[in-house]
C-alpha cells in the first residue's frame, strides 16, 4: 500500500458496514445459543424468574429506548459499545472453556459459543478503529463491568449450574442485541447523517 | 347477606385469567392481551399489574382502552427495552379474586411489525425490452426505519387467481420488485409482508389484483426444434 499504513485505512463507512454485519451475526448466533439451551435444559422450568437482575453488565448505564439512544452522543455510545464488548471477553473465555470441558453439552452449542467469542473479539478490534476515526485523540475507555459468575458455572449441584449457564446465555443475548442496535443507529448517524 | 344470595345463585369467585400474548409493532410501544376466564357469574374487574427489572415498585396498566377489551397498551413513556417486565392479571369480583401466572416479557424479543402499506401494481413496457410487472409498497406507518432503530426486509408472494400455490420472492430492504415471467391473460393476486432485522414476520398485507394483458409475451423463450 503506497504512502504507508496511515493512508490505507478503511473508510468509516466500510468499517461500520463490517461492524454491523458482524454484530448482526453475533446476535443471531447468541439468540440460537440461548434458544438451544432453553430447549435442551430449561423446558418447563422458570429459569427466567431467576434471571432478573442477573447481568453483570447492568452496572453499565445504557439507553433503554429509542429516544434515549438517539439522544446519546455518538462518542459516548461508541464507548458504551466498546465497554460492553470488553466486559464480555472474560466471561466468554470462561464459558468457552467450561462448555468445552463439560461432556454434557451438545457439539452445536460448543461451536456457537466459540464463534461468539471469536467474533466478539474481532468486533472489539473493529470498534477501536472506528473510535480512532470518530473521536481522534479521546481516550476514554474506562467503561467496564467485572464478571464474578465463574463459581455459578462450577456449582456441584446440576440445577444451580444450569441456572448459572441460563443467566449467562440470557445476558449474552441481551447485550449482543444492544450492541447490534446501537451500532446500527450509529451507522445511520455517523455515516448517513441520521437518515438511512 | 350478599354472599349468601350469590352462593344460592351458584355464583363464585372468578377463574384464573391467562395472559395470551404481548407484541410490539415498532420496538417503541407494546400491548399485552389476556383471556379473562370465567367471571363466576358476577360483575368482574380485571387489573394488570407489573414490575420492571431493576425496580421494586409495582405499577398498574397505564392504558386499558386503546387496544380494545382485555388488553393493556404501554405507550413510549412506559416502554423500555432490554428489561424484563413481570406482568400479572388479577380478576376480582364480590366472591374473591384470582391471579394469572406471571408473564415475563422483554420488548426486544416480541417485535412483530404491521404489514406494509400502499401496495401498487403496474405493467411496464420499456421500449425494446421485456414487459414486466412492477410491484411497489411502503413500510408500515409508525415504524422508524430512518434512524436504524429497526431495519425492515420484505417478502412478496403472487399467484394466478385460481392457482393453489403462491410464488414467493425475497425483496431484501427494497420497497419495489419487478417480475418478468407471468402467464398472459391471467388475473394475479399479490401480497407483501415485512420482518424486522430481529423479530417476527408481519401478517400478509392487503391483497391486490392485476390482469396481465394477453400480449404480455416473452419473445426470447421461443425454442426452434428442427
Amino acid at each position: 500500500c503506497a504512502g504507508g499504513a496511515a493512508n490505507c485505512r478503511l473508510s468509516l463507512q466500510d468499517l461500520f458496514t463490517r461492524a454491523v454485519a458482524l454484530s448482526d451475526n453475533i446476535y443471531k448466533v447468541a439468540e440460537d445459543a440461548f434458544r438451544d439451551f432453553q430447549k435442551t435444559y430449561a423446558t418447563g422450568r422458570e429459569f427466567i424468574s431467576r434471571a432478573i437482575n442477573s447481568c453483570h453488565t447492568s452496572s453499565i448505564p445504557t439507553p433503554a429506548d429509542k429516544d434515549q439512544a438517539l439522544n446519546t452522543e455518538s462518542g459516548t455510545l461508541l464507548n458504551m459499545v466498546r465497554g460492553l464488548l470488553r466486559s464480555w471477553e472474560d466471561p466468554l473465555q470462561h464459558l468457552t472453556t467450561t462448555v468445552r470441558d463439560m461432556k454434557e453439552f451438545p457439539a452445536d452449542m460448543i461451536r456457537r459459543v466459540q464463534e461468539i467469542e471469536y467474533k466478539t473479539h474481532q468486533l472489539r478490534e473493529g470498534m477501536e478503529k472506528i473510535i480512532k476515526q470518530v473521536e481522534p485523540g479521546v481516550i476514554n475507555d474506562d467503561i467496564f463491568a467485572a464478571w464474578s459468575g465463574l463459581s455459578s458455572l462450577q456449582e456441584g449441584d446440576k440445577n444451580s449450574r444450569l441456572v448459572g449457564f441460563y443467566n449467562l446465555f440470557h445476558c449474552l443475548r441481551r447485550d449482543t442485541n444492544k450492541v447490534d442496535n446501537y451500532l446500527k443507529i450509529l451507522k445511520c448517524k455517523v455515516v448517513h447523517e441520521g437518515s438511512c | 347477606l350478599l354472599l349468601n344470595i350469590n352462593l344460592l345463585n351458584g355464583a363464585s369467585s372468578p377463574g384464573k385469567p391467562v395472559i395470551l400474548k404481548c407484541r410490539s409493532p415498532e420496538k417503541e410501544t407494546f400491548t399485552c392481551w389476556w383471556n379473562p376466564g370465567s367471571d363466576g357469574g358476577l360483575p368482574t374487574n380485571y387489573t394488570l399489574t407489573y414490575h420492571k427489572e431493576g425496580e421494586k415498585i409495582i405499577h398498574e396498566c397505564p392504558d386499558y382502552q386503546s387496544r380494545g377489551p382485555n388488553s393493556c397498551f404501554f405507550s413510549k413513556k412506559y416502554t423500555s427495552i432490554w428489561t424484563i417486565y413481570v406482568i400479572t392479571v388479577t380478576a376480582t369480583n364480590q366472591m374473591g379474586s384470582s391471579a394469572s401466572d406471571p408473564h415475563y416479557v422483554d420488548v426486544t424479543y416480541i417485535v412483530e411489525p404491521n404489514p406494509p402499506m400502499n401496495l401498487t401494481l403496474d405493467i411496464k413496457r420499456p421500449e425494446d425490452r421485456k414487459p414486466y410487472l412492477w410491484i411497489k409498497w411502503s413500510p408500515p406507518t409508525l415504524v422508524d426505519i430512518r434512524s436504524g432503530w429497526l431495519i425492515l426486509q420484505y417478502e412478496i408472494r403472487l399467484k394466478p387467481e385460481k392457482a393453489a400455490e403462491w410464488e414467493t420472492h425475497f425483496a431484501g430492504q427494497q420497497t419495489q420488485f419487478k417480475i418478468f415471467s407471468l402467464y398472459p391473460g391471467q388475473n394475479y393476486l399479490v401480497q407483501v409482508r415485512c420482518k424486522p432485522d430481529h423479530g417476527f414476520w408481519s401478517n400478509w398485507g392487503h391483497e391486490n389484483i392485476i390482469q396481465i394483458p394477453s400480449d404480455f409475451t416473452v419473445n426470447d423463450t421461443t425454442v426452434w426444434i428442427f
